[in-house]
């Protein structure tokens, strides 16, 4: 009896409950001998794919289920009543695929019910269990412990269970349910102990059902049972100690062969049976496996695409005669004028491109992606391809891309080759404010059964795994939460190495020392450790951010799909399971820059609605091609080479603009000073960790400074490596580089590519490499050399292709600051696309004279806009929408009431609740209100006397008597009210000013936060952003500011490097903190809001400068702050230049 | 019952299953198939850690019933064992005063 497979099984995606991962597991039954195995996660097929693929790797047969709440009609509708586990039947015995699509439509079917419940009926299972083709029933049904008959048998009735037990075998179809014998050795008469399994034992001899024996698995080995409890409460939302149902035992692990046959022995011999009955029991056991080993590529379509339908696209002839002539179409459209050479070229690269497509079977893929772009189009909404996508000759023909990859020699093979073992896929940029539109037009037009969303699976960090943890142990939510914010960026399973060795962890590390020998209550150290256990397991599935399944009408017989928070379908499969089901998505992503953008442009139309006045505004020629008549700018036909956008982002003002507004960008753009489109390319591509890490920056520089000669391995690599300098950059230069000196093909030296960094493969691509290199006549020098750079670049490298996309809307971006700043600006605050804080921006008009207006009952609307002041210039005005606490049907009325003449008017028609009010009335947004009382009256009062007439109102009661009657005219007095009111209190400082847009608006309108610091810093001896500029290189000094952004990339050298920015109001200061500074900030690098910083500075670039930081205070914490003089006077040479001198990159 | 709890040594046949016990300085023979189950533990309360690869014996705790002859006597005992993981080592943490019905009941099944 060697051989034994587990039928119920959870996985870690089973999620709160299940606690190993499927390689785990898979691993585990092999190593046992078993020769297959099941994943029955809760819910759904969650980890399905996993467990095929580490099934297969295991070598064992996957079996796949699913473990549903069952619902019965209960006093309040439909309720749960207990789990069973279905087990979908293999190819070996049923039609292939009939059962794995059954158990896909069944899943579906259990998220699809009244209420968000999740579960399904006894009358829909046993029609789910029925092959339509065949009528055959092609699932199992497992009744165990846990399902209504079980729950129902544990206890004294006689007759319940027995009454629900035969209600289920008349229900279920024949040969389509057993009894499920389960022991968790819990205390005699216990739910789930060895008396519980006899009952049911009983119970399925004397109805003649079949029984199985499982142990319902919820992890791979015995210690991890523990973790399984703090799942437990996590899921049930509870400390352990008050929960309630706490598996029984710790025995749910994968028991091995021999263990499971002495549970089945116990069982069978507390039942009274004999050797016999155990025999029976092991048997059914593997028959029931038998008949569900699936058969990956039968059952699943393991590896098999499957694209729309020729008809749903329309398609009168073959797919891949329609993609050749709508391709051909666009070449002599789009390259018709080239000379006969160059176009014969273009021509050979099409054929090539379309003969590989066809070759993969891709081409209504293509199509599809194509009818998805144009349709977008036609909606009006802005979209840009993203990705290699923008390599493929063919996707720019069809119009999916706008790069030319002739004119950016971009290589086809990075994106799709006859060699690649994966599936292609296209990315799509909307505006993000249309996505979730875009999405439903997608439904729409190629209907529900072949279209759905990819989903994403949480996974525990740092973070919640402490929260859940501290939870479990019933710890105090303060506390946890103070040590919750701590965590920064790192995973929760190396949670005691951090303590060691973060310096913000190190007054938690002294508390976790302190409770060792404090006396009882005190858990620190079990909390470190269940944090440790808790990592990176999966803990919901949510709609991904941009992935849009594509199919055929098969899709739901082979992902299960249940609601997303958008409405729409989602699949229970995510993007690791995409290649292997054959599943082929489109990548819709919503970008908010390209919502601010478009924002920005309409703002510009609606301000200047022709193209003279645009053209005058804007500074451009009268004629400019890219305005039309009405004003309506056309971004993606400005040309790349406007002198005005080039300056602008030399000169590193790039807050808001795609890309390069992060300090570590604004410094290399500093330095690199870029001159053309393509400049721009390699600097996004540039910013990545592979060029990071493999040190291309300061070398790129140099070169291209000219202080130093650009430096060749070899001349013939000069063709590659020209455009960047010498500097491998781009993933399309490694290939060529691969190429050029073994002479592989480009696709092959795409896949040696993919291969680098790779531990398991990279030896073998080196082999190659060297020994190809070696016949083709290079010196050993030369290959190591080469090597070296290949090998540093890893796969982290950019796709040249990618990085020219992402350039498209960085400098259209960065056009529109330099032109229409303010309309700009104004979108960016409606989108809020940036890394930075809205707040930041505030800063940013002021230094460009923009004017920012205030919040105005009449003159704010419920976005922001762009306004002509009376002085003639363009300033943004607030909006309504931001205030906190302003219900969305009361901006509603508001807005419907516009304008309000009174006070009186506003309370009337809005019917705004006091507390909105009063926020208005603090916001300022009443004083156009009252200065217009006021000048009719000439009352002195101030806003606080208006705050205080509001606040005294009476609540809540919309003043019926003031309503005007049905039919009578309103008419238009003056605001008696408002003139009336007493002048008593104090103006507000500008301090609770701006304290109270901060609370009410997340923004300091009327004065810099810091305003109020002013006195302080300048005792301090303080020195601003605008001031640092013209400081010499290496002078110490001090800065203060509010904190905007923290970043910590990953550095060269392993060492964590802190970027730290701070505003003070004239700018934005980057402070980097190496590890001594680290050191001496210790908690507050991560926790504090307002810091002053001692540092160095460090000069960047012509316009650019940072602050190396030596010391940080909490400007709040008023006690602790030095007294001056503060500044050292430190020698320069003592701190200079520690560590990395990269600047950061946003991954 | 108590907190009785006293240190007994077990042997075990070659197949590992319970044959003798080594109490108070005497040799018993099992004189019947014992009867084993777990018992649930509110870990939280005393475990101060749990490193990777702990957690055997956290959740629940091993308990036997044995009933045990003295050698060559006629009267049977009825005692409470307690297991621990992942030690092994064993104690008696309840003496039965008589043949439980209970306990009898059991071994012929529910």
């Amino acid at each position: 009896m060697r051989n034994f497979v587990h039928l119920h099984c959870a996985s870690a995606f089973s999620a709160h409950y299940g606690v190993s991962w499927p390689d785990d597991l898979a691993q585990a039954a092999a190593a046992d001998g078993a020769n297959a195995l099941a994943i029955t996660d809760r819910d759904g097929l969650y980890g399905a794919v996993k467990h095929v693929k580490a099934c297969r790797a295991a070598g064992i047969d996957p079996l796949v289920g699913v473990d549903l709440a069952v619902l019965e009609e209960g006093q309040n509708g439909l309720e749960v009543a207990g789990r069973v586990v279905i087990l979908a039947h293999g190819g070996g015995f049923v039609a292939p695929g009939a059962g794995y699509g059954a158990l896909c439509r069944l899943i579906s079917a259990a998220h699809d019910q009244p209420r968000g419940l999740v579960g399904i009926t006894l009358a829909q299972l046993a029609a789910a269990v029925l092959d339509p083709a065949s009528g055959r029933a092609v699932l199992t049904v497992l009744l165990g412990p846990g399902s209504p008959v079980g729950r129902a048998l544990n206890g004294r009735k006689y007759l319940l269970p027995r009454t629900k037990f035969l209600s289920w075998r008349n229900a279920m179809p024949v040969g389509s349910l057993v009894v499920e014998i389960l022991s968790r050795l819990s205390a005699p008469g216990a739910p789930m102990s060895t008396s519980h399994a006899v009952r049911m034992l009983k119970l399925a001899q004397e109805f003649d059902v079949p029984a199985v024996l499982s142990n319902a698995v919820r992890y791979s080995c015995e210690d991890d049972a523990p973790t399984a409890d703090v799942l437990d409460a996590a899921r049930n939302i509870s400390p352990l100690e008050k929960l309630n149902d706490l598996q029984p035992t710790g025995q749910a692990w994968l028991k091995n062969a021999a263990q499971m046959q002495s549970v089945a022995q116990e069982i069978v011999h507390q039942g009274g049976y004999g050797s016999a009955e155990l025999r029976q029991l092991w048997s059914n056991t593997e028959q029931l496996a038998d008949k569900c080993r699936l058969d990956p590529a039968a059952d699943l379509g393991w590896k098999q695409p499957k694209t729309p339908e020729s008809q749903v696209l329309g398609l009168t002839q073959p797919a891949g005669m329609e993609l050749r002539q709508r391709t051909e179409a666009g070449l002599n459209q789009r390259f018709g004028g080239l000379p006969g050479k160059k176009l014969l070229e273009v021509r050979g690269r099409l054929e090539t491109e379309l003969a590989t497509i066809s070759g993969l079977g891709f081409d209504s893929y293509f199509l599809t992606v194509a009818e998805v772009s144009e349709m977008i189009k036609d909606m009006g909404v802005r979209r840009a391809a993203r990705g290699s996508g923008a390599s493929s000759l063919v996707n720019y023909l069809l119009g999916i891309s706008a790069v030319d990859p002739i004119a950016n020699d971009l290589l086809f093979e990075r994106f799709l080759s006859l060699d690649r073992s994966t599936l292609p896929d296209i990315d799509l940029d909307v505006e993000s404010a249309e996505r979730h539109n875009v999405y439903r037009r997608i439904f729409e037009r190629f209907g529900s059964k072949r279209v759905t969303l990819m989903s994403m699976q949480n996974s525990y960090r740092a973070r919640g795994a402490v929260r859940d943890a501290g939870l479990a142990l019933g710890m105090d939510k303060a506390d946890i939460d103070q040590i919750a914010k701590q965590l920064w960026r790192f995973s929760a399973g190396s949670f005691r190495e951090a303590l060691e060795e973060k310096p913000e962890l190190r007054d938690f590390a002294a508390q976790v020392e302190n409770s060792r020998h404090a006396q009882g209550g005190a858990q620190l150290d079990l909390l470190v450790d269940l944090t440790e256990r808790l990592d990176s397991l999966p803990r919901h599935i949510s709609m991904h951010p941009c992935g849009v399944i594509l199919g055929d009408s098969s899709l739901l017989n082979r992902t299960p799909v249940q609601p997303s928070g958008l409405g729409l379908p989602m699949s229970q499969f995510d993007k690791h399971d995409m290649d292997a089901m054959g599943m082929l998505k489109l990548d819709v992503l919503g970008v908010r820059m390209q919502s601010a953008m478009a924002y920005a442009v309409r703002e510009i139309i609606r301000l200047h609605p022709s193209k003279e006045a645009v053209a005058a505004e804007g500074g451009h020629h009268p004629a400019a091609p890219f305005i039309n008549e009405g004003g309506g700018i056309d971004l993606d036909a400005v040309p790349f080479d406007d002198e005005p956008t080039f300056e602008l982002i030399r000169s590193t003002h790039t807050l808001g603009c795609f890309q390069i507004e992060s300090p570590g960008q604004r410094e290399l753009v500093g330095k690199m000073a870029p001159t053309e489109f393509s400049d721009l390319v390699i600097d996004i591509s540039l910013f990545r960790p592979g060029p990071m890490k493999s040190n291309m920056v300061k070398p790129f520089l140099e070169n291209r400074a000219g202080f130093t000669p650009a430096h060749y391995a070899h001349p013939d690599l000069i063709p590659a490596l020209a455009e960047t300098h010498g500097v491998t950059v781009f993933h399309e230069q490694v290939l060529r580089t691969f190429s050029v000196m073994t002479k592989c093909t480009l696709s092959r030296a795409d896949e040696f590519r993919r291969g680098l960094g790779k531990p398991g493969v990279e030896p073998a691509i080196e082999k190659y490499f060297r020994e190809h290199s070696t016949a083709h006549g290079y010196s050993t020098a030369v290959i190591d050399e080469v090597w070296e750079t290949l090998k540093a670049f890893g796969s982290f490298g950019f796709c040249k292709a990618h990085g020219a996309a992402f350039a498209v809307p960085t400098y259209q971006s960065a056009w529109l600051k330099a032109h229409h700043p303010a309309e700009f600006l104004t979108g960016l605050w409606e989108h809020d696309p940036g890394m930075y804080p809205r707040r930041l921006l505030v800063a940013e008009a002021r230094r460009l004279g923009i004017p920012i207006l205030p919040l105005d009952i009449n003159a704010s609307g419920g976005q922001y806009s762009a306004e002509r002041t009376a002085s003639n210039v363009t300033g943004i005005r607030m909006s309504l929408a931001g205030v906190y606490g302003l219900s969305g049907t009361e901006l509603k009325r508001i807005l419907h009431g516009q304008p309000y003449d009174s006070l009186a008017d506003l309370r009337d028609r809005a019917k705004l609740s006091r507390p909105a009010l009063k926020r208005l009335a603090q916001l300022g947004a009443l004083d156009s209100l009252h200065h217009q009382a006021q000048r009719l009256t000439g009352n002195t009062a101030n806003r606080a006397d208006l705050i205080a007439h509001v606040n005294s109102l009476p609540a809540g009661k919309g003043s019926k008597r003031n309503h005007p009657i049905a039919g009578q005219l309103h008419l238009p007095l003056e605001d008696v009210e408002l003139g009336a009111l007493p002048a008593v209190h104090p103006a507000a400082s500008m301090a609770e000013t701006v304290r109270t847009e901060l609370d009410l608006l997340s923004m300091d309108v009327s004065d810099h936060l810091m305003g109020s610091y002013a006195p302080l810093l300048e005792h301090l001896g303080v020195s601003r952003a605008d001031q640092l500029l013209g400081m010499r290189n290496n002078s110490e000094v001090l800065v203060a500011g509010v904190r905007v952004a923290t970043q910590t990339p990953p550095m060269r050298g392993g060492k964590r490097v802190v970027f730290i920015s701070i505003d003070d109001g004239t700018g934005c200061v980057d402070a980097t903190f190496f590890s001594e500074a680290q050191e001496k900030s210790g908690p507050l690098l991560f926790g504090t809001r307002m810091l002053l910083i001692r540092g160095l500075t460090r000069r960047t670039g012509p316009r650019g400068i940072t602050v190396q930081a030596l010391e940080a205070w909490d400007l709040q914490n008023t006690p602790l702050l030095p007294a001056p003089p503060v500044l050292e006077g430190v020698p320069p040479t003592r701190y200079h230049q520690r560590g990395s001198q990269q600047p950061p990159y946003v991954a | 019952m108590g907190t009785f709890s006293e240190s007994v040594n077990v042997v075990r046949s070659a197949e590992g299953a319970l044959v003798q016990l080594w109490w108070r300085g005497r040799l018993y023979d099992l004189a019947a198939e014992p009867l084993c189950w777990y018992e649930r533990r509110p870990w939280w309360e005393s475990e101060t850690r749990m490193r990777p690869g702990e957690g055997v014996g956290y959740v629940d705790t091993q308990m036997w019933r044995v009933q045990v002859r003295q050698d060559g006597a006629t009267e049977l005992l009825t005692l409470d064992l307690v297991r621990y993981r992942p030690s092994d080592r064993w104690r008696v943490i309840k003496i039965h005063d008589a043949l439980d019905e209970k306990f009898k009941e059991l071994q012929e099944g529910a």
